[in-house]
């Protein structure tokens, strides 16, 4: 007798209430038990309204209209409650932050089996196994709110492995990790299929999925599936311009294309001296911890730089030091020569402007123009200087046009260029950017560094990431810190060839990152993968 | 961090009792707070306040901003109602004087005086005896209530298990939401944004903070959105729940509580007889 199928998706396609168009469209496919299938795809294909037609908050928290059929185990799920249905299928959404809802590890692992009303001793036994399994009974009583990163992702994992699901869903897991907490994470994946447990995996970063060898992979774009199928088909039926595959997947797929057109930072003009200095500087959010110590460094016309390191490294502390967000316990930082203990953030953002992961923790106006005009007023330019510097920024970053709307309404990467305008309004020197690549799907990302780059007015860039792949790209110096000191500064081809420090910062080298290696000494510096093709 | 929580565990009064036991002998104390006018017997109650604040086994240095919170806000409230005798007329007819305070300078011809009264002076210790001894007796329930138990305490208290949880809730994402407000700070100020500098009437004030408030709502709003897929996701409010932490009501706890609960009806009794009204000795 044939093995009965995990999940049968069978031509179900969706429209939320309030939309005209069809989310997802004529989606079938099965999963058997024990299968770990990847579902990637660009930002707005539907892959997480696929995830929330499977865990059943489609169409029960969610309303829409819905077609076809989706059988768990054999059985169709249409009459069963939320609660049956979180018994057999566990979901770990994107954020771990805000899927955590209980102020202790053991609150929150205990959450699903509270609802189902098991005793007291089983939820227990629960709690218990399912940190176990994970590694992390020693967090069962820590404050989920102090958790890493990493942590937090495996203490939401372990809150939905207590309810015994046999299916589980991972909505871009990666995507707040640093490498060597997304290995460990993988691994975990690895590890529960090859126990039998079903897993679908969303997740942008491809390449990184690829080295736990999922047993399938399917491909959507505009609601649809456009490739289902093996690993090494996946290449051939997908543009490699849109997902994010192992470089010498690229190298070969490359090969064939005209070379990509040269992207070089070309910065404006400016005077010799430092921008920046860091002297000796040392901080600590109390007295009697430490998070910086005695970092000195100094950023300089024409850098473009990339800050790697681990969550808690103390990446965010030094760059909140140079635009005077904070100011050092010890040492002193000067911007164009000026101790920022003596000026305000105000006289800072003149010289450095800051862009922020989230642009919704920045957006509030109106207006897309009044937006822009906020940083540029509050440094009091004129008002016809203002209307100039606005203008001109709407119109490096492709918004002309939209003046008028309101920021929060437009799409995320619309909203990421805002908030880069906002910035190129204010006419600061350095553009300095926390994660510029989180939110966004591969093609989007690459195109917005490229388009960075490319800007006519910055002197020099600096980028805090988790992605090395950025920093072999883009950066043309890499400071690598680690337990709030910088461990290493130099070029990226010297920097980031050394894999024991890499692996002591928890980085992991990429296959973009060995490719150049391999090639250096011809290339004579980092480079894209297409650009390696034609070399 | 904008928001850290109070609560450790200490050699406390408090934290000797069941914290519901601890919370309806609290409701109690306050209600009979409120029943009095007489300095005398708001006197005892502002001792009992602070027998237990000096019992609570918090250091001074823990709360020395709420604490100066305190004495500024009462004596600021005090001194405002000995000046202006507001309030205190609901309470006394007459007043006798004591002596007239006069300002040896005028304003535009007007010379500022104030008789200063029995009443008035009364009135005003009454205000500080109530407002420290709420006070205190409030402050010290961060500092003496573990936050991860705000849930099972209000369920314990009677309420349904989506309001007591939504307690719990209320506490897991606050220091979240002290963490995004950080960052929206952090966001504004990088752009020149000062809020020292907001100038202007109240409500062009409250305009100038939208830099802040719109990011901060928005940021919530869209969170509040994964929280509550995760909640549907593992199966709340679907039927009643079980909570893992139980807290069990000892000897010490029922006596606490009919201690509030007598204390309740005694100062009901007295007030409803006349007793603890206002009162100046003449």
């Amino acid at each position: 007798m044939a093995q009965s199928s995990a999940i049968s998706i069978e031509n179900v396609s969706f429209r939320y209430r309030d939309r005209q168009e069809l989310a997802i469209r004529d989606i079938s496919f099965q999963m058997m038990p024990g299968e770990l299938l990847l579902l990637a795809g660009a930002s707005g294909c539907g892959k997480t309204t696929l995830i929330r037609c499977i865990n059943g908050l489609i169409p029960r928290s969610y309303k829409g209209e819905i077609t076809g059929r989706i059988l768990l185990h054999d059985q169709e799920t249409t009459d069963f409650s939320l609660a049956r249905i979180s018994q057999i299928v566990g979901t770990v959404l994107q954020d771990p932050e805000r899927q955590i809802l209980g102020t202790r590890v053991m609150n929150e692992v205990a959450f699903g089996l509270e609802n189902l009303a098991l005793s007291r001793p089983e939820i227990i036994k629960r709690i218990d196994s399912s940190l176990e399994y994970l590694g992390i009974l020693q967090l069962r009583n820590r404050e989920t709110f102090n958790l890493s990163g990493g942590e937090k992702q495996k203490v939401a994992l372990a809150g939905v492995l207590a309810m015994r699901p046999s299916i589980l869903l991972l909505d871009e897991p990666l995507a707040s990790l640093d490498p060597a907490s997304a290995q460990e994470t993988l691994r975990l994946v690895r590890q529960l299929t090859d126990q039998g447990m079903t897993v679908l995996m969303v997740e942008h970063r491809v390449e990184d999925v690829f080295n736990i060898h999922p047993d399938r992979v399917i491909f959507m774009e505009e609601g649809e599936i456009r490739y289902l199928g093996a690993l090494d088909g996946l290449s051939k039926a997908v543009n490699y311009h849109e997902i994010k595959l192992p470089a010498p997947l690229i190298v070969e797929r490359a090969a064939a294309d005209p070379p990509p057109h040269p992207v070089q930072f070309q910065p404006a003009d400016g005077k010799p001296q430092p921008l920046v200095q860091f002297e000796d500087v040392s901080f600590g959010y109390e007295t009697h911890t430490t998070v910086l110590k005695g970092i000195s460094l100094s950023i300089n016309r024409g850098d473009v730089i990339a800050v790697l390191g681990a969550n808690g490294a103390g990446k965010t502390t030094m760059v909140k030091h140079a635009i005077g967000l904070l100011k050092p316990k010890s040492g002193r930082v000067l911007v164009e020569g000026k101790d920022t203990r003596h000026i305000s953030v105000a006289q800072v953002a003149k010289t450095l402007g800051y862009v922020f992961q989230s642009p919704s923790h920045m957006l509030f106006a109106p207006t897309v123009y009044e937006e822009l005009a906020f940083g540029p007023t509050n440094l009091r330019h004129d008002p016809e200087e203002i209307r100039k510097e606005v203008q001109e920024a709407i119109d490096i970053v492709h918004l002309t046009g939209r003046e008028k709307d309101p920021p929060l309404a437009l799409s995320f990467g619309q909203q990421k260029r805002v908030s880069i305008a906002a910035i190129l309004a204010m006419r600061s020197r350095i553009l300095v950017m926390d994660e510029p690549t989180a939110g966004q799907d591969y093609r989007n990302y690459m195109e917005f560094m490229d388009a960075i780059l490319q800007l006519p007015n910055f002197e020099a860039i600096l980028f805090i990431t988790h992605d090395i792949d950025l920093a072999v790209i883009y950066a043309n110096r890499v400071l690598l810190v680690d337990n709030g000191q910088v461990v290493a500064d130099g070029k990226p081809e010297e920097v980031l060839s050394n894999f024991d420090l890499l692996s002591a910062t928890r980085l992991v080298p990429t296959s973009l990152l060995k490719l150049n290696l391999q090639r250096v000494e011809a290339t004579g510096h980092f480079q894209r993968a297409e650009a390696l093709a034609h070399i | 961090m904008l928001v850290t929580w109070r609560y450790r565990i200490r050699k406390s009064i408090i934290q000797w009792f069941d914290p519901r036991a601890w919370l309806i002998f609290y409701a109690c104390f306050l209600a009979c707070t409120l029943l009095f006018w007489d300095v005398r017997y708001l006197a005892v109650f502002a001792f009992i306040a602070l027998v237990i604040l000096i019992g609570s086994g918090i250091r001074v240095s823990e709360m020395r901003r709420p604490l100066m919170f305190i004495a500024v806000f009462g004596i600021f409230y005090s001194a405002l109602t000995f000046l202006t005798g507001r309030g205190g007329m609901e309470v006394y007819e007459s007043e006798h004087l004591i002596t007239r305070l006069q300002a040896n300078f005028t304003i535009f011809g007007w010379q500022p005086a104030i008789n200063v009264t029995l009443e008035k002076a009364f009135y005003s210790l009454g205000i500080f005896l109530r407002v420290s001894s709420l006070a205190s007796m409030t402050i010290l329930i961060p500092y003496s209530l573990n936050p991860a138990q705000y849930g099972i305490i209000f369920r314990g208290l009677g309420m349904s298990d989506k309001i007591a949880y939504a307690m719990d809730l209320t506490m897991r994402f606050i220091p979240t939401f002290g963490r995004d407000f950080m960052m929206t700070m952090d966001a504004q100020r990088a752009r020149g944004y000062e809020l020292e500098n907001l100038r202007g009437g109240l409500i062009a004030q409250v305009r100038k903070m939208a830099p802040l408030i719109v990011p901060v709502t928005i940021h919530a709003i869209i969170g509040s959105e994964d929280i509550i897929d995760a909640m549907d996701l593992r199966a709340f409010g679907v039927g009643p729940r079980v909570w893992l932490e139980q807290l069990h009501y000892k000897k010490r706890d029922y006596v606490l509580i009919a201690l509030g609960i007598l204390l309740f009806f005694t100062c009901g009794g007295l007030s409803m007889f006349g007793f603890g009204k206002f009162w100046v000795p003449i």
